[in-house]
């Protein structure tokens, strides 16, 4: 925008002229010889004020000048927008009228003069068919103040006020008389300074409106009092709203010059010049001419009032006008009025578009923008040179910058760089139209980037600019050339074809036109974060640079970018690409030496095309550039790609400390397939973790032919190796270097043909227990001109590992195969349970032997540990053989023995321990762990580990079910008769009590039945029941009914026995009656009957707690029991059956005669009566005795009855006597229990008819029969 | 009078990793010496200006999370480069980019030859319906047909098992991995085609 004539699109602003506020040398308005010969003097005589507060007020005005504002209507609270010059007390006017030429021969009527810059005035450049050029819109806006604002001071001296205010009347009115004599119309504005407060101006309205009066001034326009005794604030306020007031005028002003053109143009001729052209075509400016001047002029006045929507419409019909025809279709083009027409177009239009833009119709503006391209371009095609030249270029460039200028200049919001948005949304009345996205406005960035395309075709144009017409017209034939140079080039704003590109000699400086478009274009974007775009154009930028040869600035343009950029991040190669090249060339110019090594470094790799007559040799990087020392170049691969990709891969997950594990190395070029091949110097990788580095060498190999191949697999051995041994080896790292460690040194020949993926196979040695992983690989190439490490960082990304095999196969490993664990040590002391039972049983003590053998190479000094957890463990001790005990109580659900000393066990040695639980009463199961800590004697500080673990199952050998049933107790009951049977208890009191039981006793059986459940045979020792306690007063007492084998019982497993025990319980005390239970356990005594263990050893005893029973009643009871006789005749029926069985044992056959006791007892304190009815049996016996019977019994005391009865079935069978005790008092039958060789049956019992006496009395049990028998005798006699 | 009318210059595929997938280029002018359709631009130039539609991208989508609004697929037009290319976006939730750049003046309708680069006379048809009734601009929205469509061929390149969107798509990882493309010809030459059978106006699937 600056290339067009300054002033000619300036925003017009209303000239305020302020007068009298500085005494100081000021700015002359008019300048042009020529005007201020003939111009006009506007003077005031009254010195210039120069006090304090004239300068605070000057100042305030200055700072209200709009010409830097933004062009938009700031919707602020300013109301005014000024342009403002300060004077002192004069300025100058320009002539209304032009003068004569001098030369001018007076004509017959007087010449109607006009005004200088008019094209009427033969003095005047547009003379005479000139349109308008900025000299008349810099008269407006420079020359002609639209405001004159005069400042004077009202002085308070009472004495002088009536000479100092006549004074003031005077001034002003010579000024206005001045101005009005001067022809223009612009508008005299007084302020009176006074150094009162506003409050005390009363005392001063007299001498004011005396002043007014005498000049005439409005107070409310164009006289104002300006008391200056306030705040600054307050001033500034008030300075604001006198500026405000006389906006108004001004916009006046300007409304009144508006209106005169309009007139203008309604009169509808054109008018004649002052004299009519001589020289040239003699053409005057036509109608439309002038319409389109009048239409300018009244833009620009609208302009001045700030009302662009009129300006708009003013300047439009102009533009049209102009591009009608009668305007510029009449123009030839090589008139100089063809570019002075095409300059006022594009005035105009960028006026247009200023409008467009001040309003905010930012998609009209970029429309417009558009047209008058096209309708430009499309008038040159038919009147001017056409648009296939570099002057269209130029003008297109100019075009697209003026419209960024323009954009900038209106400062839109939604632009801004904050704003984030690239362009600006429609206006809302074209929203819902079909829009051309470019016509939504896009920032100014945009606009110079079109510019710089514009300038390169500018520059494509005027390289096609024949020699003939590059040559200056004073060189050649001139007249010829230069004509045909002028007919066939638009020069247009632009110079001419040899000044473009002058044959020899600098021309046109296009690249840097370019550049300065591009960097603009480049600003914009770095702004808006648009860095992408931004590299775009910087590439671009590089281009030119590389014509212009400026080396040093390319480089400082693309290397920070081509450092990092984000096209090779994210992998667009072909702009990578692009960028690169230049890159280089600029770095070998520049004999950046390690800049061109990175780049053929990554250049190298085949992803990128390739260039033709390219070496691609990194060896030959560096030959034409120009190095002091040998450069070293370090780059990661962070930065920089590369044609190497490297991996390692660990073959296992884990190792153990001690070992070693295979690992592959692998390297593969991607390098372009007929590039020498690369020898690496060395190849390095880095380990985080306890692995070392690993440092492969490069030894040539002669005898290789192996660039054939496309994997090539080699194994190279590994040795350790201290790195300050590694002098030679310059790219060691410094760390290494100072601190002696130890690497893993191989040596290979390290050539990468291209295409070839490298695979070394190592045995990494794994020293130290924790994870490891290979980090880095750093291949380094060390040709003699110069030296690169280039790094690549093995990273965590889940990738595959490859395992290659000599025959060429890959496998798949795993993810992240760079990774290894190192395990520690493996422990190599073996620890096991020896002699582990199968099962293991409630009550019996547990052993276990462990074995600790060890099989290191070296003598461990070994410690144990004994863990035992489940619920309630028990207690016990663990012992080493020939060496240390310990024993825990056990409490809880963990027990631990630490430290168990077992001494240093020699290699291959070993030792026992033994862990001996305590019995256990109730299955349930605990795991022992046992971990044997040993460290080695050579190596102390390192503890190894072992560690075993068992679980104790525990279970019960065996179950058992009890049943009670009662018993006749043969002993008599004491009588309640015999005085010392009873008397005892009164004399022996309490405490003998115990110690002789005088109560009632009864006898039971206890029956009990237990079932092995162990998995093997089970040896029962003894069996017992041990009363634990009675409750109830009463004494009890148990014997053993059976007696078991000597070396005791074998069960088999699942099987069940019976075992039964008497039972007598007996009151301690006659009178107490009350029944009372027992609390009975029964154990069993047990051995393994697997004889590992002797049979001397402590039997395992399991018991079992029985459920309290009752041992004494109180109820009355009928007990049933029975003995056997031979002899059928009732007279033998005295005989003791010891008589009756000897005998009977002769006697042989016939069934045996059966003797029935029922034995009554009563314990309770009443006297019971019983009735007994026995029942007759068909066929099943005979008896003998009471059919039916009453007893009576006494209190405390029993009876029995004695029934005989003869079988009539054979032997070997049930009889089932029908007999009734019924209780006579209470008519209540009582229940007959049977005692031995009976059984139940329902409510009654039957009684067993032996085949033979003798084995039954044996079944029986022949002693108690015997007992029985006397007793019988007792009662009954 | 010739009309010109928009036609796609441009179709871009671009990964998670902004980086490039496809790019397909379709002739939208003619080569001054031999006639022959050419595209616009070289292909170097239509990478670079894929490329800085990441750009727009990346601060629609800073935009976004400040604001808190969510994006749907659809970016709308990214920016015009100049009076003729302007780029439109689209990405997809998984963080691919579909970028149709469209030559505003890509296709010529002439009243006596019919169209020198359109694919079929329907199309032309259409196209001519749609220029002569609002003119040759574009309405927000009218590429989401291409975007469907683009969609559309690259789900369908993912249902291929043979197709490893992660190989490349592998750009965290290192730069090293990056530049794998789509090599698909079945999805290249439906790019091609919606490429071509696009005209302004179309609402029918492509």
């Amino acid at each position: 925008m600056d290339e067009y004539p300054a002033g000619s699109l300036d925003h017009n602003l209303p000239l305020l002229v302020v007068s009298g506020l500085t005494s100081g040398p000021t700015k002359p308005l008019l300048t042009d010889p020529d005007l201020k010969e003939q111009s006009i003097l506007i003077r005031s005589e009254l010195p210039p004020l120069d006090s304090r507060e004239a300068k605070t007020i000057l100042r305030c005005i200055q700072e209200a000048d709009a010409t830097a504002l933004p062009w938009n209507p700031q919707d602020g609270d300013k109301k005014h927008r000024f342009k403002i010059k300060t004077i002192g007390r004069d300025f100058l006017l320009p002539p209304r009228r032009a003068r004569l030429p001098e030369d001018f021969e007076a004509p017959l009527s007087p010449p109607v003069l006009h005004s200088p810059f008019s094209p009427l005035s033969p003095g005047s450049t547009l003379y005479p068919d000139g349109l308008i050029d900025t000299r008349w819109l810099s008269k407006h806006q420079e020359l002609i103040p639209s405001i004159c604002l005069c400042f004077y001071s009202l002085t308070s001296d009472p004495t002088l006020a009536t000479l100092h205010d006549n004074q003031l009347k005077t001034d002003i009115n010579a000024l206005k008389n001045a101005i009005s004599r001067s022809g223009y119309k612009c508008r005299l504005v007084a302020v009176i300074m006074s150094d009162q407060a506003p409050d005390s101006m009363g005392a001063f309205q007299e001498r004011l409106e005396n002043i007014r009066w005498g000049t005439g001034l409005d107070p409310k326009t164009s006289l104002f009092v300006l008391p200056t005794r306030r705040s600054e604030t307050e001033l500034e306020t008030a300075v604001d709203s006198i500026l405000s007031a006389v906006f108004v005028q001004a916009s006046e002003y300007y409304r009144e010059l508006g209106r005169r053109s309009r007139k203008k143009k309604g009169r509808g001729i054109a008018p004649q010049p002052t004299i009519p052209p001589t020289s040239g075509t003699s053409h005057t400016l036509s109608l439309q001419g002038w319409n389109v001047r009048y239409d300018f002029k009244a833009g620009v006045f609208a302009e001045f009032r700030q009302e662009m929507d009129v300006a708009l419409r003013s300047y439009e019909q102009a533009y049209e006008s102009l591009f009608g025809q009668d305007v510029l279709e009449t123009v030839p083009s090589w008139s100089p009025r063809f570019n002075h027409g095409r300059l006022v177009a594009d005035t105009l239009a960028i006026r247009i578009l200023r409008c467009l833009l001040w309003t905010g119709q930012s998609t009209a503006a970029v429309r417009r923008w558009q047209a008058h391209r096209a309708r430009t371009s499309d008038f040159l095609d038919r009147r001017g040179r056409g648009t296939q030249n570099y002057g269209w270029q130029a003008w297109e460039a100019r075009w697209a910058q003026t419209m960024a200028n323009l954009i900038e200049k209106v400062e839109y919001p939604e632009l801004a760089p904050t704003s984030q948005s690239l362009f600006r949304p429609p206006e809302k009345a074209l929203s819902a139209e079909r829009l051309q996205p470019w016509e939504l406005l896009h920032h100014p960035g945009y606009w110079y980037r079109t510019a710089a395309q514009h300038a390169l075709d500018r520059r494509k144009l005027a390289h096609l600019i024949p020699e003939d017409s590059r040559r200056a017209p004073d060189v050649s034939e001139v007249s010829k050339s230069a004509a045909k140079a002028y007919n066939s080039f638009d020069t247009y704003m632009c110079p001419e074809p040899y000044e473009e590109y002058p044959l020899d000699g600098e021309g046109t400086n296009h690249g840097r036109q370019i550049l300065t478009y591009l960097n603009s274009a480049r600003t914009e974007f770095h702004k808006r974060q648009q860095v992408r775009l931004a590299a775009d154009v910087a590439l671009d930028a590089a281009k030119e640079l590389e014509l212009l040869k400026q080396w040093k600035q390319l480089l400082e343009l693309l290397t920070p970018l081509w450092r990092d950029m984000y096209f090779r991040k994210e992998g667009w190669l072909d702009a990578t690409e692009s960028l690169s090249w230049i890159l280089r060339r600029a770095a070998v110019e520049a004999d950046q030496a390690d800049l061109v090594v990175a780049l053929d470094w990554e250049l190298l790799n085949s992803r990128y095309s390739q260039q033709p007559n390219w070496h691609y040799d990194l060896t030959k990087s560096l030959d034409n550039v120009k190095v002091d020392q040998r450069p070293e170049i370090t780059i990661r691969d962070e930065n920089i790609t590369s044609f190497l990709t490297s991996s390692f891969v660990f073959k296992h997950d884990e190792g153990r400390a001690g070992q070693t594990c295979p690992a592959q190395l692998v390297i593969k070029s991607n390098a372009f397939p007929k590039s020498p091949p690369v020898v690496l110097k060395s190849i390095q990788v880095g380990f985080e973790g306890s692995v070392r580095t690993l440092h492969l060498k490069h030894v040539p190999n002669s005898g290789q032919e192996a660039g054939s191949r496309k994997i090539l697999v080699t194994s190279v051995g590994l040795k350790e190796v201290e790195s300050e041994a590694q002098d030679s080896d310059a790219e060691s790292e410094s760390g290494n270097r100072s601190t002696p460690s130890v690497i893993l040194q191989g040596e290979d020949d390290l050539t990468l043909y291209p295409g070839q993926t490298r695979v070394f196979q190592v045995d990494v040695p794994l020293r130290e227990a924790g994870e490891a992983q290979a980090s880095e690989v750093t291949v380094i190439v060390a040709p003699e001109t110069f030296q690169l490490a280039y790094s690549m960082k093995l990273r965590e990304d889940n990738a595959i590992g490859l395992w290659y095999t000599t025959t060429g196969r890959v496998k798949v490993t795993k993810i992240n195969a760079q990774n290894i664990k190192v395990l520690p040590r493996p422990p190599k002391m073996e620890v096991k349970f020896i002699n582990v039972l199968k099962q293991y049983y409630a009550g019996e003590p547990i052993h276990i032997v462990v074995d600790i053998a060890n099989e290191e190479d070296i003598d461990a000094q070994t410690k144990l540990d004994v863990h035992l957890y489940g619920q309630d463990v028990p207690a016990f001790k663990a012992q080493v053989e020939d060496g240390d005990s310990q024993a825990s109580t056990g409490e809880g659900e963990e027990a631990k023995l630490n430290g168990l000393d077992a001494g240093t066990i020699g290699t291959s040695k070993s030792t026992k321990a033994t862990v001996i639980i305590d019995p256990i009463n109730r299955p349930t199961a605990y795991d022992l762990t046992i971990k044997a800590w040993y460290n080695l004697v050579s190596d102390p500080a390192t503890p190894i580990v072992q560690i075993v673990a068992f679980q104790i199952n525990i279970v019960n050998p065996f179950e058992a079910s009890y049943d009670l049933v009662p018993r006749l107790h043969r002993e008599p009951w004491p009588s309640i008769f015999d005085p010392e049977g009873i008397q005892a208890v009164t004399e022996e009191g309490e405490h003998e009590v115990p110690s002789q039981p005088m109560g009632l006793a009864q006898k039971w059986c206890l029956v009990t039945k237990f079932g092995s459940f162990a998995t093997e045979d089970i040896r029962v020792l003894d069996l017992d029941v041990k009363v634990l306690e009675t409750q109830g007063a009463a004494r009890c007492t148990v014997s053993k009914n059976q007696t078991l084998p000597a070396d005791g019982l074998t069960m088999a497993p699942r099987t069940m026995e019976e075992a039964r025990f008497d039972l007598v319980a007996q009151k301690l005390s006659l009178d107490d009656r009350a029944p009372s239970t027992a609390d009975l356990a029964f154990t069993i005594k047990w051995q393994r009957a697997s004889g590992d263990r002797p049979a001397t050893a402590t039997p395992n005893s399991t018991t079992f707690l029985l459920d309290p029973f009752y041992v004494t009643v109180t109820e009355p009871r009928v007990l049933a029991s029975v003995s056997y006789s031979r002899t059928s005749s009732p007279s033998s029926s005295k005989i003791p059956s010891t008589v009756s069985s000897s005998s009977s044992a002769g006697a042989g056959a016939g069934p045996p005669l059966i003797l029935l006791d029922i034995t009554i007892e009563n314990p309770s304190n009443h006297f019971l009566t019983f009735g007994l009815a026995m029942e007759p049996s068909e066929g099943g016996f005979a008896f003998s005795g009471a059919k039916a019977t009453t007893l009576n019994v006494l209190p405390v005391a029993r009876r029995t009855v004695t029934y005989r009865l003869l079988p009539l079935v054979s032997g070997g069978a049930w009889i089932r006597p029908q007999l009734v005790v019924r209780d006579k008092y209470f008519q209540k039958v009582l229940k007959i229990i049977p005692t031995e060789g009976m059984r139940k049956e329902g409510d009654g019992f039957a009684i067993w008819v032996p085949d033979n006496v003798d084995e039954d009395e044996k079944a029986v049990g022949g002693e108690r029969t015997r007992e029985g028998e006397g007793d019988v005798k007792v009662e009954s006699s | 009078m010739a009309t010109s009318i928009p036609s796609i210059a441009c179709l871009g595929v671009i990964g998670r990793h902004n980086n490039p997938l496809h790019t397909t280029i379709l002739p939208t002018t003619t080569d001054p010496k031999t006639g022959a359709p050419a595209p616009l631009r070289t292909p170097l130039q239509f990478s670079l200006l894929l490329s800085s539609t990441l750009d727009v991208f990346a601060s629609r989508a800073r935009h976004a999370s400040a604001s808190g609004t969510l994006l749907s697929g659809d970016f709308g037009l990214l920016h015009a480069v100049d009076d003729r290319l302007a780029a439109y976006g689209w990405e997809t939730n998984t963080g691919v980019k579909f970028v149709v750049v469209v030559d505003m003046r890509g296709r010529t309708l002439d009243r006596t030859g019919g169209s020198t680069a359109s694919s079929s006379k329907s199309a032309a048809a259409a196209a001519a319906a749609a220029a002569s009734a609002t003119g040759v601009g574009l309405r927000e929205g009218e590429l989401k047909v291409v975007f469907r469509a683009m969609q559309t061929a690259y789900v369908r390149l993912l249902q291929n098992p043979f197709y490893d969107p992660d190989e490349a798509a592998a750009g965290a990882a290192g730069a090293a991995a990056l530049g794998k493309r789509i090599t698909s010809r079945k999805f290249a030459e439906e790019m091609r085609r919606i490429g071509e059978v696009w005209v302004p106006g179309s609402v029918n699937a492509l």
